[in-house]
Formats: structure tokens, C-alpha cells, sequence
């Protein structure tokens, strides 16, 4: 190995930054507030952990890195350089690396944790705007995310809504695909995931768009399913039986015979969230977007030019609204909490977490749902 | 993953200009005549082909590959990390890069035993020494030095496109390709954008095929005196090729070649390495019997 050491002209070394406080756990690693010395600017900095030494340089760390170097938009994390730090004992040699982004003051699970935050309804259709906007430039320039949840949309101190965690995301074509189906946090993924469906596009974020968009007035995920068969009973009970009438092709994928599908259940999306949701014009487009057939389910283009947007109350910056809280809000960082009873809505899992054939019992290979176990949500279905 | 050439890290940071890659060498050049760098870059790149064919690797990542190891030694000597270590680890990167799927660490390593042994045994005597943990450190290394700029833009691509503009998708595209491979032989894939490789290489296969492309070409808008600078080199290449024999005449070049001193990996190194035990070792190796490893 290298005895002559060679020379990095780029890469510089994790010390220009001061490290503030730890923030969070990525998809690959811990991620911290720091301080660049000289400039005083702020960052966040994910520190890729080499925990699988098997696979070399994490393949999820390469993901991101080689993504967001491509990526560039108002509504998308800005990764900002790649540093290292030396090899000593410390690290058995192995030099470590830092992928430094802009720094973002809440991430949206963080905002909706606390009470005192209160989005009004020109606030949330903002949030709406600018994420569907994210997931159109992303889907424009072929790429999926394929793990959207509230904690990976992170929110500046004057409400600029960045789409992060790029960790899971890859290229997709329009070809014939057989991409893996283990992604997405399970309260997040989609059903044609659930059933097995390797071809799978754009429409897997917009699932994941349509329970971001419910939980901003239910405060909490609105499907928390165990297992995935337990998920799949959760998303019949909203939104209706998943049979081959209403999705072409559905009896044709993987799991749908070895799953146990709820029968003769309606479709409820718009009564259940009336509850939580009084504008017709949001009922409305969550019903699109959590449409079960991939193929119908709306895309971000026609989400944007959805009459939510277009209508009174129009879109309103979050700058005010945000201006009120000075302290930094992550769910990372969120204490363990348990709020006042609301609404509480018939309907229990019908199934219990006894897994079906894809389950191992857990909530999916990929990683667990991600939240903090300390924490505590309501339930809402 | 679209993308955009013009915005992208290849065409900003690595399309690198000439005199920089000449005096970047300069270290190497002590030892080696230009040529004979020449020819240790296209032994090496032979290496990552066949490491790539028998991994059964689409001909993409295996350019990706060959161009990751060009970039380390343009901004490094030949001594810095052996390229016979620096071959399999842009393999690894590659594959990763480009999703061909995870890489079994045994394969690779197996498949560089295999490749050495025999079809490099007139570069390499002995065993293949080197284990998926140098591969591992090596590719911190790698991915420094490239500041993980990962994604590559091949001329394949608008080739594929240009052969389909002129209809000429199965005459001209095939020989084409082909030059574009040989390509990875050459400094080309450092010093120009891939849409220019693809149109000189293009220009050469209509002249082997004798087909008249000059008023599709007459429409172009591009730097035609790049394009015939790639098509200088790629001809200089072939004369070259001619009357190159590698089998014989590699060793000696190799022999010549900087090496990095033979020294413990840095994880095995200890922590107490003055200035003096490195000197004593650099005399060493300076009496040693330079030679395969």
C-alpha cells in the first residue's frame, strides 16, 4: 500500500468544520450541526459509517454522493462538499468521510411533534407545493427517491422545504425494470410495493407525498402498520379493497395471492380524513394521491396544477409562521411525548402483526420505520 | 440518470487540459519515456478489460473503470499506489457506481488471481498479493482523489445517437464502438468531452468502411480541429500497435517503472515512523532487485 502518500487537491479535512451537536442517524450514519471556522457558515454533516465493511465504501453513501452532485434545486438538499478525516488509530486506519449539506433548522416529523407549531391551511398547501415541486424536478431528471417520510423533509428557518436523505433513492428508465421492494419506511410504502411489484416508478413517492400530505393535519403517520400484511390491511381499510376491478393487473404481482387482502371494504379516504380535513379542494388531492392503482395515481405535474394550489387560500411562505420558534425542532432531538386524546377513529387492525410471507415479522428489510422508539403517535386509523 | 454533461463534475473538474497532464507526470517521466507511460497505462487497461469480461460487467462500467484509474494517475505517480492494486479497486468502485450489483469480494479477488496468472503472466511473476482489505483502503484513496466525482459521461451514448441520425446503425456503429474501447487505451477520455471522441471515432470508422459522411458532418457545429486531434491520436495509437508486441517487450518497462516502496499498509504500520526508518527504507529499496512484486 502507499507508502509515498499521495496528494488530495480536493478533499479537504473534516477539521475546517467544528462540530455543534449531534442532530440525527441517517440512512448510513450520524449526522451532526457544525460550524465552518473561518466562514461561521452552518452546516449539517452526515458521517458515513462503515458498518458493513463487507461492501467496501457504503453503496448507499455513493448513491447519494453521485445523486446530489446531479442534483441541484431550490427544493433539494444542497450537498455542499465531501470531507474526510485523516486515518489514525482512532479509526483502524480507515479514513472517515463527511458529506457536508446545507444547513436546515427542522425536519417537517420534528414541526408536526410539536403542538405549538400550527400550520394554517395557505401554510400547508406551501409545504405541498414546494414538496411536490422537489418530486418533479427529481422525477424530471429520473430518479426516485423511494424513501419519503416526514423526517426527511427538512424545513430552513425561513420555511424552505428541502427533500434529504437520498440514501435509498437510484436512476430509474421506462424500460422493463426489477428494482428491489424493499424500500420506503413501512408506513410510507406504497401498496404495489407491498404486493411484490419490482417495476415500479415515480408514483411510489407520490404514496408517500399523499400520508406526508394527510399527516399535516393529523399530526401523526396515519398508517402504522406492524407488518406489511398488517400495513396492507391498514391501506384496504382507507382506501378500499385491492382487487383487479379497480387496479388492472393487480392479481398478476408477486404477492397478491400469498397476502390476505380485506374484501368489500369501500373506500373511505375522503370520510376518514374529513375528520382532520375541512377543505374539499386537499380532500380532494389526497384522494389522488393516494390512489391504489400506480397507474392512476396522480403524478406531480397534475398534483401541481391541482385547484388546491389555485384557489383562496393561495400558498403562503412559512418565514412568519416560523419566525415564532427559535429553536431547532428534528424528531431526533423531539422528547418522548404523548398528547391530549384526539378524534379517535373506528376501525382497528384487523389483522394482527402475525406477518405474512414477505414479513419477517419486522417493518421490512430495509430498516425499521425509522422513528425514534422513545417516541410516542397517536393513532389515527 | 439524465443529467446534464455541461453541469456535471466530469465536464467542470476532469476534462483536463494537456499541459496540466504533462506536468502532472513530469515525476513519472524521470523513469519512463512517454511512450513506455503509454504503454504501462494500456497494459493496465487490458487488466480492468479482462477483470471487467469476466465479471461478465457491461462494457460502460468497464469504461468506467479504466477511466477512475486514469484519473488517479494523472494526478499521481505510478509509485504513489501500485497500479496492480489501484486495476481491481476501480473494478469495485465501478460496479458500484454504475449498479451492477454488489461485487463478491471473493469473485474479485479470485478473478485478479485468475487474470494474472494467466493472461498477465508476462507482466506479473508470482502470486497476486493483494486481499479485499487493500482493495477497501485503496478505494478511500480512489475516491479522494477523484473528490468523489463518480459519475462519467462515455461517448457510447451520443455515438449510439449520431449512428442513428445518419442511418447508419448497422454499418458504421460496430467499428465505431470499437474505436471507442480503444480509446481507453489513450489520454483521450481525459482530455476531450465524449461527444468529440464519439464523432472522431466516428470519422475513422467511415473512412475504414469508405462511407461519405461529410454532408452530415458539414452540418455539425463543433471544434473540428479537437476532433481531428482525437483522430491523430487514435491513428498514432494504431501505428503503434502495429509493431508493439507486449508479451515481449512489457517487463523491462515495468522494471523501470516508479514503485512504491515495499512498506506495511498503513493499518499495519506503526504509529512510530520517523523520518529516518523511511530513508533507511528508500535505500533498501533502491538496492533491491526491482522486477515483478
Amino acid at each position: 500500500m502507499p507508502k509515498e502518500e499521495p496528494t488530495y487537491p480536493f478533499c479537504p479535512d473534516e477539521t475546517k468544520y467544528e462540530k455543534l451537536a449531534k442532530i440525527g442517524q441517517g440512512t448510513f450514519g450520524e449526522v451532526f450541526k457544525a460550524r465552518d471556522k473561518k466562514g461561521k457558515i452552518v452546516v449539517a454533516m452526515k458521517k458515513v459509517l462503515m458498518e458493513n465493511e463487507k461492501e467496501g465504501f457504503p453503496i448507499t453513501a455513493l448513491r447519494e454522493i453521485k445523486i446530489l452532485q446531479v442534483l441541484k434545486n431550490d427544493n433539494i438538499v444542497n450537498l455542499l462538499e465531501i470531507c474526510r478525516a485523516k486515518a489514525t488509530p482512532h479509526n483502524r486506519y480507515r479514513s472517515t468521510v463527511y458529506l457536508v449539506f446545507e444547513f436546515c433548522e427542522h425536519d417537517l416529523a420534528g414541526l408536526l411533534s410539536n403542538p405549538q407549531v400550527r400550520f394554517n391551511l395557505a401554510e400547508i398547501k406551501k409545504v405541498m407545493q414546494q414538496l411536490l415541486n422537489g418530486l418533479y424536478y427529481i422525477h424530471s431528471n429520473k430518479i426516485l427517491h423511494r424513501d419519503m417520510k416526514a423526517a426527511n423533509i427538512l424545513i430552513t428557518k425561513t420555511g424552505k422545504l428541502k427533500l434529504a436523505d437520498f440514501g435509498l433513492a437510484r436512476a430509474f428508465s421506462d424500460k422493463l425494470n426489477r428494482y428491489t421492494n424493499r424500500v420506503v419506511t413501512l408506513w410510507y410504502r406504497p401498496p404495489e410495493l407491498l404486493l411484490g411489484e419490482r417495476n415500479y416508478g415515480p408514483a411510489i413517492d407520490l404514496w408517500g407525498a399523499g400520508c406526508i400530505m394527510a399527516e399535516m393535519w393529523t399530526r401523526s403517520p396515519i398508517m402504522q402498520g406492524n407488518t406489511e400484511q398488517h400495513q396492507l390491511t391498514l391501506i384496504s381499510q382507507l382506501c378500499g379493497s385491492i382487487t383487479a376491478d379497480i387496479w388492472a393487473g393487480v392479481d398478476k404481482l408477486d404477492l397478491f395471492n400469498k397476502m390476505e387482502l380485506p374484501k368489500g371494504q369501500k373506500r373511505k379516504v375522503k370520510e376518514r380524513l374529513h375528520g382532520y380535513v375541512k377543505d374539499q379542494y386537499a380532500l380532494d388531492l389526497l384522494d389522488k394521491l393516494l390512489t391504489l392503482d400506480p397507474s392512476r395515481r396522480v403524478n406531480s405535474d397534475d398534483a401541481l396544477n391541482h385547484d388546491f394550489f389555485w384557489v383562496e387560500p393561495l400558498p403562503q411562505d412559512l418565514n412568519h409562521m416560523l419566525s415564532r420558534h427559535n429553536k431547532s425542532m428534528f424528531e431526533y432531538l423531539a422528547p418522548p411525548r404523548r398528547r391530549g386524546p384526539i378524534q379517535q377513529q373506528q376501525g382497528a387492525p384487523g389483522a394482527g402483526p402475525s406477518g405474512g410471507p414477505g414479513g419477517q415479522g419486522g417493518p421490512g428489510g430495509v430498516r425499521p420505520a425509522g422513528h425514534n422508539p422513545d417516541q410516542h403517535f397517536e393513532r389515527i386509523f | 440518470m439524465a443529467g446534464n454533461f455541461w453541469a456535471s463534475s466530469h465536464y467542470q473538474q476532469w476534462v483536463i487540459d494537456r499541459q496540466d497532464l504533462c506536468r502532472e507526470r513530469q515525476h513519472d517521466m524521470k523513469h519512463l519515456t512517454e511512450e513506455e507511460y503509454q504503454k504501462v497505462m494500456i497494459l493496465f487497461a487490458n487488466v480492468i478489460q479482462a477483470l471487467g469480461e469476466h465479471l461478465k460487467f457491461r462494457q460502460q462500467v468497464i469504461a468506467t473503470a479504466t477511466v477512475y484509474f486514469k484519473r488517479f494517475y494523472a494526478r499521481n505517480s505510478l509509485k504513489c499506489i501500485d497500479p496492480w492494486l489501484m486495476a481491481p479497486t476501480c473494478v469495485f468502485l465501478a460496479s458500484k457506481v454504475e449498479e451492477y450489483g454488489v461485487l463478491s469480494n471473493n469473485r474479485l479477488i479470485t478473478t485478479c488471481q485468475n487474470i494474472v496468472k494467466n493472461k498477465f503472466g508476462h507482466a506479473f511473476s508470482g502470486e497476486y498479493p493483494y486481499r479485499i482489505q487493500h482493495v477497501m483502503e485503496c478505494e478511500f484513496y480512489l475516491l479522494e482523489m477523484m473528490d468523489c466525482c463518480l459519475i462519467m459521461y462515455h461517448p457510447y451514448r451520443p455515438l449510439t445517437k449520431f449512428c442513428a441520425d445518419i442511418g447508419s446503425e448497422m454499418e458504421l456503429l460496430p467499428v465505431a464502438w470499437r474505436m471507442i474501447n480503444d480509446s481507453l487505451r489513450t489520454d483521450i477520455p481525459l482530455l476531450y468531452p465524449p461527444y468529440l471522441i464519439a464523432l472522431a471515432c466516428l470519422h475513422l470508422a467511415s473512412i475504414v468502411k469508405q462511407k461519405d459522411i461529410k454532408t452530415w458532418c458539414a452540418e455539425l457545429s463543433v471544434d473540428n480541429d479537437k476532433v481531428m486531434e482525437i483522430t491523430k491520436t487514435m491513428v498514432s495509437l494504431y501505428e503503434m500497435w502495429k509493431i508493439y508486441d507486449e508479451k515481449k517487450e512489457i517487463q523491462p518497462i515495468l522494471t523501470k517503472m516508479p514503485k512504491p516502496s515495499p512498506s506495511r499498509p498503513p493499518s499495519e504500520t506503526p504509529t512510530m515512523q520517523d523520518a529516518n526508518s523511511q530513508q533507511q527504507q528508500q535505500q533498501q529499496n533502491q538496492q533491491l532487485p526491482s522486477g515483478g512484486v
